[in-house]
């Protein structure tokens, strides 16, 4: 097995640097989340490999909250419109957990399958290097085994990090993965070590026949009343690693400007917001019902798997406590209105 | 603290006579160190509700759900919690014979946001046994409306200058304000949790809802950023109970209640003695929703 010690992580992260921007999981004031390497600042940030997960998720290195698309520019009769270029520059996110990776490999299937290809994304994903980190010790909130997702085995890597005693097992996946072992392979070294035995989840749901039973559940009850606390802010949906809807929206002055595109959330009231006025989903017990059943109903109709991935992160971030895992036994649980 | 008994009982007895059509407060989630908003609309319901120390959340927010409805709600307030109700009424939200007020006096909650947090692998902070952050700058533990109280008056916890940091800010350069600002602002991921779960904004429609025309862009950019929190800000003014659960309910840490604190002061200095909630006088408006010609202008 190749083997590096914790002492020596930094010193692998920044030969990495030499060649990609590398993102890595730290704790940068009150928040935490990838933050670029070159962005570290000994004073101010703190790297945290020790802790289970970052607060913000990866998402944006793929998919940043805020991108340009292009700009325009009318000069009399003539409109000149530039593509916006995007950063091409490699780059490799450090640490990632499983939970995570599985999120990406939803975006994934979201901008590249069913006959389009989102070339923003696409310009994007194809310079990362996956560099996981694979999880022993789920977090009391964890739930990603239900949700089909392996913490010890994600697929999209193309490495896995392994935490052993003092130190960390390198398994390289992909050709992607062999470049970076070639990199690094001075600071590695040949040792047969001890693997962890994985700790249990203490919280599990059964998704099983969810997505089916809530085709009868459209109208039913129960939405009115769970969504109750909900205050439809948009938090479980901006921290969620595998929500991607987005708006395209327009700045200018006078004749010039640009378009870009930004995160969106069906939780907002103007996300539905149609031009003659009318809204779908004006009421909250309305958008609250299209989160869960995007999530476990509609994405699993078109991509054959739900849309979350187990991460824990809304469940513990809403300030009311909305839980997907409570709402998913509660669905199962619901009697079919008449 | 611990009102669970109590409050179920008034709860019973207001849905039994038929008093209200339903009752706030709060049920246990998965954990000890959460409690959650609960709506009890019939008897079998009452088993779930609970009141303890956990119960952070000011329920006075939820009532806008049900502005254009007719059902009487019975609803738990702490005493900051207890002011959002009485700026609700000020702003006709809500009609005080729609409500029976269950006050509760406060020793002060936990916050189980923080302990989910901590508890959930995403923070080096472990101890959350201690009192929410917004309970330090408590000056109102007792409620301020109610039709019935719960537990026995408290004394508040405030520090003696809860302007302290406010000042820190003010004696600032400009170079170093404006650095400051950017960096909390920058954090900004707009979610808008701030506004969602904040009593002053009982506006209909948003202004950064409003499409035709936008007025605040949809970037996070530094501008459009400071300009969604100016504007945010700048309705708070007269209005911000100092219930804390911007800033609380906020998942990048932006020092919210910082911002609101200033505007509190800046509206008891030139407007005041004025502070948003504290007393329900029917007919009583805050500052900025009356015109008078006394009012001070030299700085425009």
């Amino acid at each position: 097995m190749k083997y590096f010690k914790k002492g020596q992580i930094e010193k692998i992260i920044d030969r990495l640097a030499e060649k990609a921007d590398v993102y890595v999981p730290m704790l940068r004031g009150q928040q935490s989340g990838f933050y670029s390497w070159k962005s570290y600042d000994e004073n101010y940030d703190d790297l945290i490999f020790d802790l289970l997960n970052v607060y913000s998720p990866p998402k944006n290195i793929v998919l940043p909250q805020t991108e340009k698309m292009y700009s325009f520019d009318q000069q009399g009769q003539e409109i000149i419109i530039k593509p916006e270029e995007i950063p091409v520059e490699p780059n490799v996110i450090f640490g990632i957990r499983s939970c995570d990776v599985k999120a990406i490999e939803y975006l994934d299937e979201v901008f590249f399958t069913r006959t389009f290809v989102d070339e923003f994304y696409k310009a994007r994903r194809d310079q990362v290097t996956i560099v996981a980190n694979a999880c022993y010790n789920p977090g009391t909130n964890c739930f990603c085994k239900s949700m089909g997702v392996n913490p010890l085995e994600p697929e999209a890597a193309d490495v896995i990090l392994r935490e052993v005693e003092n130190g960390y097992v390198w398994e390289s996946k992909t050709e992607k993965g062999n470049i970076l072992t070639k990199q690094i392979e001075d600071l590695l070294e040949e040792k047969e070590v001890e693997l962890y035995e994985p700790n249990r989840f203490v919280r599990k749901v059964n998704y099983d026949g969810v997505a089916e039973k809530l085709k009868d559940l459209f109208d039913h009850p129960m939405w009115e009343k769970y969504s109750d606390p909900c205050q439809t802010c948009g938090i479980c949906t901006y921290m969620c690693p595998t929500c991607y809807c987005f708006d395209v929206q327009v700045k200018n002055w006078g004749e010039e400007g640009y378009r870009f595109r930004c995160w969106d959330s069906c939780m907002y009231r103007e996300y539905t917001q149609m031009a003659g006025g009318h809204n779908p989903r004006e009421a909250a017990t309305e958008r609250f019902r299209n989160r869960f059943l995007h999530k476990l109903q509609f994405f699993n109709e078109r991509y054959g798997t739900p849309l979350c991935t187990g991460c824990g992160r809304c469940v513990v971030a809403c300030p009311a406590g909305v839980d997907i895992i409570r709402m998913i036994e509660l669905i199962k649980g619901a009697e079919p209105s008449v | 603290m611990n009102y669970t008994d109590q409050i179920r009982e008034i709860a019973s007895r207001l849905l039994e006579n038929g008093q209200v059509d339903m009752v706030m407060a709060w049920e246990k989630g998965a954990f000890d160190y959460q409690s959650l908003p609960y709506v009890a609309r019939s008897l079998e319901d009452i088993d779930k509700m609970i009141f303890d120390d956990y119960c952070v959340h000011n329920l006075s927010t939820s009532l806008l759900r049900y502005r254009d409805s007719n059902e009487k709600i019975g609803i738990v307030v702490k005493g900051c919690d207890s002011r959002g109700l009485v700026r609700l009424l000020e702003d006709n939200q809500i009609k005080r014979e729609r409500l029976y007020i269950i006050g509760v006096c406060c020793s002060g909650v936990m916050d189980p946001l923080q302990a989910m947090i901590a508890n959930s692998g995403f923070s080096r902070i472990k101890d959350t046994s201690g009192l929410a952050a917004k309970c330090a700058n408590c000056i109102q533990p007792n409620p301020v409306i109610y039709d019935e109280l719960v537990g026995a008056t408290q004394e508040a916890r405030g520090p003696a200058n809860r302007f302290e940091k406010v000042s820190e800010i003010e004696n600032m350069s400009v170079e170093e304000r404006r650095a400051f600002f950017e960096d909390v602002f920058s954090r900004c991921i707009r979610c808008y949790a701030c506004r969602q779960a904040c009593i002053a904004c009982d506006c209909r429609t948003c202004i950064f809802e409003e499409t035709r025309p936008q007025w605040v862009g949809r970037e996070t950019s530094i501008s459009d950023n400071m300009m969604y929190h100016m504007v945010r800000s700048m309705h708070m003014a007269g209005r911000c109970i100092d219930c804390g659960e911007c800033e609380r309910v906020c998942p990048v840490g932006i020092p919210l209640m910082l911002i609101n604190r200033k505007l509190i002061k800046e509206v008891d200095h030139l407007y005041g003695p004025y502070e948003a909630g504290m007393v329900y006088i029917e007919g009583q408006k805050p500052p900025f929703s009356v015109y008078d010609e006394k009012d001070q202008d030299d700085f425009i």
